[in-house]
């Protein structure tokens, strides 16, 4: 999560090097942050060996970044708790892509719906903003009263959390499309339902997968919630179950595991964001 | 008011050849705003009180004024954009109440399309109406080609200059096929010489296309080369005070390079009155 959220603070940074002059700041400004990232993940990787290196605390409570990287390659290998770390990873991935396609599927509209019309603002918007505050754990024991310990309690936990971000960013590109734009459509001829479909959604585009992004984060999070009951793989699985047997170099290594992929997942949709919208940003 | 004429030669120096230049078109389209009134919620006084102004195919009409005097809250009338408060508007007869594909509209900040090519967003209106990919990009060829833009048409909108993102919106507008082309202050945010090609070219296209114009503008010479009526408005709140009939476009379609008609003593006459009839407006 703290990945995704440096990674997000990029973007004004970069823009910000443009200044009002019209003269680009140096480019060592960028280069100096990088220095300074460098340094401080490297000082934090040294005074971990030390700590472990000197048993400065317990190997079981702070097992050394070799130990961690060993336990990377043996779950790899050979597996941890019935499942080798990719078929835990897989499973978890499975989860939280479908939840976003679950997810994609309600708020989109519903986020339209908010943006377009008065009703619809009126209907979707209490429901949004009940959702959004509400943290997964308070919900997850109700959806598994309710759709009982299988695969889609755990599917749906994760696209709960993942409706509110993408329905609210949807309806700000939605307000946020131009009236001049609009109006140029509706003076060219389109009805209502032709200016939404191709104005108002092309508008919303990158909105949308901004809210797309913050939504994998906040599926990402919730994973472990989602993996807490009645799971038998999943990377949220490997750590509780580690865990519970005081195997921290596995939570450890799962801890990594699920940043690296959210960060892989986050460059990802940024090279999604070039390719659907590349004129985002250039206006 | 009055009607006075400007720059139309007498008949007896080279007047048929000139008038002959824009053809009368048929069916005529007849677009009449008739003392309309716009008043905005939560403002003291009406943005435009009994302003009638009539736009037949072929004719060009220029709105002038000072800022706030109401010109494009007329033309956003006559494109259905924003109803009035008063008064009707009315295409051969008929009361309009939305915006439609017979009165295109160019906006200022041109309004195009990001997410669609220069040819998508050309042949949009073409798209609306549910025609075949091939037609649409045979439609877009040759109206790009209309506004001087040949062989661009993959280009994505961001590379384009404003001279050429006005003329893509250009080109948008005729791709509807209208009756009338409504344009707000179209070559506004153009620099000098970009703007001078574009009075010709939109000269150009109107002779070609025998469309009604409608455009506003701050420009007093684009007002009067491109204008065959320009009307004077005045703020506070905004009004018609003055109608002017001018000739110097057809001129221009007639043959007559911009140069040799800017430099006739009549345009720069005209000019002089123009600008005190803008001046009473404003004492007024």
């Amino acid at each position: 999560m703290t990945l995704s959220v440096e990674i997000g603070r990029d973007i004004p940074v970069e823009s910000a090097t443009e200044r009002p002059d019209g003269k680009r700041a140096k480019p060592s400004a960028k280069r100096t942050a990088r220095i300074a990232s460098a340094a401080t993940i490297a000082s934090l990787v040294l005074v971990w060996i030390v700590a472990a290196h000197f048993k400065l605390v317990s190997p079981v409570f702070l097992p050394a970044p070799s130990a961690v990287l060993w336990k990377f390659y043996s779950v790899a290998t050979n597996g941890f708790v019935d499942a080798t770390l990719w078929q835990h990873l897989l499973a978890s991935l499975l989860r939280v892509f479908a939840a976003l396609l679950l997810a994609l599927i309600v708020a989109v509209p519903a986020g339209i719906a908010i943006g377009v019309s008065a009703i619809g603002r009126g209907i979707f918007d209490p429901i949004i903003e009940f959702i959004r505050p509400i943290p997964p754990l308070a919900y997850l024991p109700l959806v598994i009263i309710w759709f009982g310990i299988g695969e889609p309690s755990k599917i749906l936990v994760i696209a709960i959390a993942m409706l509110a971000p993408i329905a609210i960013s949807t309806a700000a590109g939605v307000k946020g499309a131009s009236l001049d734009r609009v109006n140029a459509a509706r003076a060219l001829g389109a009805t209502r339902s032709q200016v939404v479909r191709h104005v108002i959604l092309p508008s919303a585009l990158p909105s949308i997968l901004t809210g797309l992004r913050i939504a994998l984060g906040a599926g990402w999070s919730t994973l472990v919630a989602a993996e807490l009951v009645a799971a038998t793989r999943g990377l949220g699985f490997m750590i509780q179950s580690a865990a519970q047997f005081l195997v921290t170099d596995v939570v450890i290594m799962g801890i990594f595991v699920i940043a690296i992929v959210a960060f892989i997942l986050e460059i990802g949709i940024r090279r999604l964001e070039c390719k659907l919208a590349p004129w985002a940003g250039r206006e | 008011m009055f009607f006075p004429v400007f720059g139309v030669p007498s008949p007896s120096k080279t007047g048929k050849a000139v008038n002959a230049a824009v053809q009368p078109v048929d069916p005529m389209a007849h677009l009449f705003l008739d003392h309309v009134s716009v008043h905005y919620d939560g403002q003291a006084q009406p943005a435009v009180t009994q302003a009638s102004i009539s736009v037949q195919s072929g004719d060009f009409v220029v709105l002038v004024g000072r800022s706030g005097c109401g010109k494009t809250t007329l033309l956003n009338v006559a494109a259905g954009l924003v109803p009035p408060t008063g008064g009707t508007v009315t295409v051969d007869g008929k009361t309009i109440t939305s915006p439609g594909a017979d009165r295109a509209v160019v906006f200022q900040n041109d309004a195009l399309f990001p997410w669609l090519s220069v040819r998508d967003n050309v042949s949009f209106a073409l798209k609306l109406r549910g025609l075949p990919q091939q037609e649409r990009d045979a439609a877009a060829t040759r109206l790009l080609e209309r506004v001087k833009l040949d062989g661009i048409g993959g280009k994505a909108i961001w590379e384009l200059s404003g001279g050429m993102r006005q003329r893509v919106g250009l080109a948008r507008a005729l791709a509807a096929e209208p009756d009338f082309l409504l344009m707000d202050e179209p070559l506004g945010a153009l620099d000098a010489l970009t703007r001078e090609r574009m009075q010709t070219l939109l000269l150009d296209i109107w002779a070609a296309n025998s469309v009604g114009v409608l455009m506003v503008t701050h420009g007093i010479d684009e007002a009067l080369l491109l204008a065959t009526r320009i009307v004077v408005l005045a703020p506070g709140p905004g009004r018609v005070v003055w109608e002017i009939e001018a000739g110097f476009g057809r001129r221009y379609v007639g043959g007559e390079p911009v140069r040799s008609i800017k430099a006739d003593p009549a345009f720069n006459q005209a000019r002089a009155e123009l600008e005190d009839s803008i001046f009473e407006g404003e004492a007024a």
